[in-house]
């Protein structure tokens, strides 16, 4: 189950995104691929759920195109699914007659867009396109993120302890008395906090922290 | 007896006069002589010869009177006792007669000019339950209840018409008693020797065979009483010469004018040309083999409406040897109208249960079109922007119209399909495959089995053989049991709502094709109602449903039942025997 669309490694932004279809209608998968092809967009089509969740998916920016009504599992369980798994994928809904209680679900649980077939191409496009830069930047933040996360780990206990305090504002003095080191230590630890995270300021630092979600509490959590 | 009296009177009146003019002459000689003037003369003794004389010629005048009187006796006596002979024999002879006048059981009357009776057998007063003298005198009109009389009077009036002729008739008389009898008369007017005409009458009481014939006469009305009110005729069909005897009935049925025997090429006529052929055949081929028979066909009347009607023969072999089948004939048409008038309301309410099911079903149709349009919509926009690059992509482009025309198709598929469901076609059995119409209906109730939250599983063996059936009919009964199982799941929350539709070949080689659902079953109570009509546990529903289904699948031939499954749920099951190549 390597190489999911969110899974948090070596992520390369400069793919070429992907869009996937899931219906259970073949001519509408088709009509969808060559729609998405003919504006020169990568397709990849899917007769199930079932079907999606086997295939290996590129590691790529990328978006669902989902039918409401598919067979066994509906669409609207299926978004419960990925949810479930983690696999936090924008999803642009599709359904023969839109009924407004299973609209306000899909777009409570997330999804991007609700289409009623037959819809217009560009609403479409305009829908994968949204959805597609929303998973861009998720997936750039996801990247961030675990770049901080990768550097972080690589702080010593002592070193955490005192990012935490100095991205909660206290003076090196304070830090020292806060935990009973010396002033300079305390220095010394900012210093190499500073570069092991490659942190070019203290706002800089700070925002890592916000991200990192470390406050002054307690300088374990969040791994 | 007065002759020989007389005759006796005679005789002693004779010996008397004869006796007494000897007495008278001898007293006259005697006292002459006596008292006379000359007693001794000549002339005295002349007058005593003389008288002597005279007593001699008187004595033998006597005798020859007695000789000739005896003679004359004897042969008087004798003639009388001829004639005693005669009376006796013609008395006798008399008698006779008489007692067969009287005791012949005939009934003879005697009666005037003006009716009245004079003269009537014992037999015949006795029959009539009078002695002959309560007749005697009497008009002999007596003797008839009220509603003969003018036809005894006017019978009795061509007698006497025609005298010397005899005529007869049959008459009903009436006892004393008031009880009726029923005579054959023969009667003839003659005239008697003093001129008066008067009429012979013999009758023979025939109430016993007239009962008899009134009893056949009956049994027979009430045969063609039944057989018009069953509309069924006999006929007999004598094979080697064509020729045909028929009951009322049967020429009422062929409307053929009545006639002690018809022609069978005469009757062929009739029969519908389109059945003529076939008769011929069933007739020709009965004839040879000289077996039963029983056949049904149409008859083409002059004012050219049609009969139906269905014959049966006996084949029986007669003196000759030749074949001889005695049948009987039923004019069904009633039936036939009758049974086509229900088969056209059945296929009328079939039709509107269709049409009400389609109705439930739109939102999965409008779905089913709107899937190959939505396809549709979207490969015209792909197809726009393929043209609309530089350079255009022509070769996408008409890959994708491709498309777009078989999704049309598709879509049009649909419309067809629900416009010849709702259609009002007549019967029309074809051999199809039972698979293709099960994936009919389910391309129908796609969307129904989605909103209910209903997995679907086909189990439909290839190379199935094809049945011979009416499409649409199927396609009814197929949708109307998934229909229900989809709706006999819907309270069904704590376990997986699955629809299974297998066919397969049966044990008696026919297409048996099922329906299971794991819904809340069928309760026992209401197994045997099932199929009845206006049956249904549902709110809504009219419950026609079933009971058109069983009645689709009966007139195919085959048979839709009901079970409760080894686990939750219902099976539903129908049969249809295969289509077969000489089947048609």
């Amino acid at each position: 189950m390597s190489g999911r669309p969110a899974s948090p490694h070596t992520l390369t932004s400069a793919e070429e995104p992907v869009v996937f279809v899931v219906d259970d209608d073949a001519s509408m998968r088709e009509a969808l691929s060559n729609l998405f092809r003919s504006v020169g967009l990568r397709v990849e089509v899917f007769g199930s759920a079932h079907e999606f969740l086997q295939s290996t998916l590129p590691n790529v920016a990328s978006c669902l195109i989902l039918d409401i009504r598919l067979p066994r599992q509906s669409g609207l369980d299926f978004q419960a699914v990925l949810a479930k798994a983690d696999i936090r994928i924008p999803i642009i809904f599709m359904t023969g007659h839109g009924d407004i209680p299973m609209t306000v679900r899909a777009m409570k649980a997330g999804a991007v867009d609700f289409l009623t077939k037959p819809f217009r191409d560009q609403d479409m496009l305009d829908a994968v396109t949204t959805a597609i830069e929303r998973d861009r930047v998720s997936r750039d933040e996801a990247r961030v993120l675990s770049g901080l996360h990768a550097r972080f780990a690589t702080l010593t206990p002592r070193e955490r302890e005192v990012m935490a305090l100095v991205t909660a504002g206290l003076m090196n003095k304070q830090i020292a008395a806060e935990i009973g080191i010396a002033e300079i230590t305390v220095k010394i630890h900012r210093g190499h906090i500073m570069r092991k995270m490659a942190a070019k300021s203290l706002p800089d630092l700070v925002r890592m922290a916000e991200m990192l979600g470390i406050g002054p509490a307690s300088g374990r959590q969040q791994t | 007896m007065m002759r020989n009296q007389t005759m006796k009177s005679w005789r002693s009146a004779e010996q008397w006069l004869l006796g007494s003019m000897v007495l008278a002459l001898a007293m006259a000689a005697f006292i002459w002589l006596v008292l006379g003037p000359a007693p001794a003369a000549p002339a005295y003794l002349t007058a005593v010869v003389l008288l002597i004389a005279a007593l001699l010629a008187s004595l033998i005048m006597m005798l020859r009177v007695g000789t000739t009187r005896r003679q004359m006796e004897a042969v008087l006596h004798g003639r009388a006792r001829a004639e005693q002979h005669a009376i006796e024999a013609l008395r006798h002879s008399e008698a006779q007669w008489k007692e067969v006048f009287e005791h012949n059981p005939v009934m003879y009357f005697m009666v005037d000019a003006a009716g009245i009776v004079l003269s009537v057998n014992t037999f015949g007063a006795a029959q009539l339950g009078y002695s002959v003298s309560e007749l005697l005198g009497q008009s002999v009109l007596k003797v008839f209840p009220a509603e003969e009389r003018h036809v005894a009077q006017s019978k009795v009036a061509i007698c006497l018409e025609n005298i010397g002729q005899t005529h007869s008739w049959e008459i009903c008389k009436v006892r004393k008693d008031g009880s009726s009898l029923w005579v054959r008369e023969n009667a003839k007017a003659v005239r008697r020797l003093d001129n008066q005409l008067i009429v012979l009458i013999a009758c023979e009481d025939v109430t016993e065979r007239k009962l008899a014939e009134d009893a056949l006469r009956q049994s027979e009305m009430y045969l063609a009483e039944a057989q018009r009110l069953s509309r069924t005729g006999s006929y007999g069909l004598r094979t080697a010469s064509g020729e045909i005897v028929w009951s009322e009935e049967t020429f009422r049925i062929f409307e053929f004018e009545r006639a002690p025997s018809v022609r069978l090429d005469a009757v062929l006529q009739r029969v519908h040309p389109d059945d003529r052929v076939r008769v011929q055949q069933t007739i020709d081929r009965a004839s040879r083999d000289g077996k039963d028979f029983a056949h049904g066909y149409r008859l083409l009347m002059p004012d050219g409406s049609v009969k139906h009607v269905h014959a049966t023969a006996h084949a029986v072999t007669d003196a000759a040897g030749d074949v001889e089948f005695v049948g009987a004939v039923t004019d069904v048409s009633f039936r036939k109208r009758a049974e086509s008038e229900l088969h056209e309301a059945q296929a009328n309410l079939a039709h509107v249960t269709r049409v009400t099911a389609l109705g439930e079903l739109a939102a999965s149709i409008a779905h089913e079109v709107n899937q190959p349009l939505a396809a549709v919509v979207t490969n015209a926009a792909a197809c726009l922007r393929w043209l609309d690059r530089e350079p255009a992509n022509l070769k996408e482009a008409r890959g994708t119209l491709q498309s777009i025309i078989n999704d049309g198709n598709r879509a049009g598929e649909v419309i067809q399909r629900v416009r010849a469901f709702v259609n009002k076609t007549a019967d029309q059995k074809a051999p199809l495959h039972i698979n293709e119409v099960v994936n009919e209906v389910i391309s129908l109730v796609q969307h129904e089995l989605f909103s209910h939250r209903v997995a679907l599983r086909l189990e439909l063996p290839p190379a199935l053989p094809p049945v011979l059936a009416d499409r649409i009919q199927l396609q009814q009964v197929i949708l109307n049991l998934v229909i229900n199982g989809i709706e006999a799941m819907q309270p069904v929350k704590d376990r997986p709502r699955e629809l299974v539709i297998r066919t397969r070949l049966d044990e008696a080689s026919q297409v048996l094709v099922t329906v299971s659902d794991s819904g809340i079953g069928v309760a026992a109570e209401n197994a045997d109602r099932l199929f009845d009509a206006f049956f249904t546990t549902k709110s809504s529903g009219m419950g026609m449903g079933l009971s058109i289904c069983r009645s689709i699948v009966s007139a195919h031939g085959g048979r839709l039942s009901a079970s409760g499954n080894a686990g939750p749920g219902a099976t539903f099951q129908f049969t249809l025997p295969l289509h077969r190549e000489d089947s048609t």
